[in-house]
């Protein structure tokens, strides 16, 4: 009979669960909670937690395996069915789709799909405190070196002060492939906490008289130089022009940029190309998002997510954040020192990317300190110009670490 | 201590390249905004159509519909009551 229920149990997982898989499971309930139930980014915590439960089902062998292990002794990679032979379709995703680095310039697609550059290009001095804003990549890819990171992996931790999804997971692909779980989690977790975080710097820095700087009365007193009168045309040729520029300058960021560009432009063509768009921004744009969360989630085994590098992303990625957040109020309050037509600070916290939660936030903000001060198409400006410059970082960091 | 000039020569030259680039952004966007509004012609205002007592929030949704509609190619001409 003993021998009969030990059998029993051999068979199953029970056998092989340790406390670092119980661990992994409470992991992957706070993020399906907290995607389900509290609604935290949850087209990406409830892939992202589900594939953490996948990748760690004792015996089931779903974890995505180190790149050593898809190596042949020549040096090159199995072909990808011998992957999917030897460690399942999760791994054939991995190394398919993300370890290409496929998936995050079709979500940018998506993203772009999804973008007004009107706002900006009806503000474009605005379009400098989303390059402010980078401040906090660079600081933390320092603070990291400074207490034990290698480079690459404080380029990939950094990159979470750019507050964009895509952007962070595909810098950690090409530089620091065995972080991206903890990475991927903290850029979102963090993205999802952009309403505690934006006020709490804010309310550190700004005082209650620029919270009050009215964005439409400077307007009316100091009026913009050149009114836009052929929009539609202006929206075309932009991305046009900005993508063979931006492409020449930093060739790295060319694949985030080039396809966010792109997926503004078939936006912004209209009724000829609205199903490219409909369909980037749409379909494709959410089935990349269910095999970027499911196979991110599945990196995280018990043995790579349970170490002290992971409390350091949680910790440098808060700060990332709120030196993000920082930089771009400070680059305002110093521009404000220059100019009359002066700039509500709020504008510039919003120049970390998080389109459109972080204008939303910015602008209720204000909105608290005086009801008839609505600063949302200001914040868009500086708010998508954000997403470019995390993307320019970004291609930095790879062509100086890859 | 290697690593760490990298680090601050990353900063700089990060931080300097992200300041070019969103300068260039606002120095394409004004070309462009410049040249199509010197060199394109200017767009005829479209006539008010005749609306026929329909209050302004259901004109503005009308117009909107057929701008859907029509991809932006549509123009009311009138509006009448039955």
């Amino acid at each position: 009979m003993h021998e009969i229920i030990s059998g029993l149990l051999e068979m199953t997982g029970f056998s092989i669960v340790g406390w670092e898989t119980i661990l992994m499971w409470m992991i992957a309930f706070i993020l399906l909670y907290l995607g389900t139930f509290k609604e935290y980014e949850p087209l990406l915590l409830v892939p992202i937690g589900f594939g953490v439960l996948l990748a760690n089902l004792p015996g089931a062998g779903l974890g995505i395996v180190a790149n050593e292990l898809v190596m042949n002794p020549d040096g090159t990679y199995m072909t990808l069915i011998d992957i999917a032979n030897n460690y399942g379709i999760l791994n054939f995703l991995y190394y398919a789709l993300i370890k290409t680095g496929f998936l995050p310039p079709i979500i940018f697609m998506g993203v772009g799909a999804l973008t007004d550059f009107g706002p900006m290009l009806r503000n474009l001095r605005l379009a400098f405190f989303g390059g402010a804003a980078q401040i906090g990549i660079f600081s933390v890819l320092l603070g990291a070196v400074l207490v034990g990171f290698t480079l690459p992996e404080a380029a990939s931790l950094g990159i979470i002060g750019g507050a964009d999804g895509p952007t962070a997971i595909y810098t950690t692909i090409k530089l620091a492939p065995h972080l991206l779980g903890p990475i991927a989690i903290a850029a979102y977790s963090y993205m999802a906490l952009v309403p505690v975080i934006i006020p709490f710097v804010a309310k550190l820095l700004v005082t209650k008289d620029e919270f009050k700087i009215h964005m439409r009365k400077m307007d009316r007193e100091y009026p913009p130089k050149h009114e836009i009168k052929h929009m539609r045309v202006v929206k075309i040729a932009f991305p046009i022009v900005l993508g063979l520029v931006v492409a020449v300058l930093v060739p790295s960021s060319a694949p985030l940029l080039g396809m966010l560009l792109f997926g503004n432009l078939i936006k912004e063509i209209g009724p000829n190309t609205a199903r490219l768009a409909d369909a980037a921004s749409g379909p494709i744009m959410n089935t990349a998002t269910i095999f970027l969360g499911l196979t991110v989630g599945a990196t995280m085994t018990g043995e790579v997510f349970l170490n002290l590098q992971t409390i350091g992303i949680i910790v440098g990625g808060f700060l990332a954040f709120c030196l993000s957040v920082a930089g771009g109020i400070l680059g305002v309050k110093l521009f404000n020192k220059f100019t009359k037509k002066k700039i509500n600070p709020l504008v510039g916290a919003t120049g970390l990317s998080a389109v459109p939660m972080a204008s939303r936030v910015a602008n209720e903000l204000a909105l608290k300190y005086d009801k008839s001060n609505h600063i949302l198409q200001y914040c868009m400006s500086s708010n998508v110009s954000g997403v470019i410059g995390s993307a320019v970082a970004a291609g930095v960091l790879i062509s100086f670490l890859g | 201590m290697e690593s760490l000039q990298e680090a601050l020569g990353l900063l700089i030259i990060g931080m300097i390249t992200v300041f070019i680039v969103l300068w260039l952004v606002t120095v394409i966007g004004n070309s462009v905004i410049r040249l199509s509004n010197r060199f394109l012609p200017e767009t005829k205002t479209k006539d008010t159509p005749r609306t026929g007592g329909v209050d302004k929030g259901k004109m503005a949704a009308i117009v909107a519909a057929v701008d859907v509609a029509t991809g932006g190619k549509g123009v009311i001409d009138s509006i009448e009551k039955r």
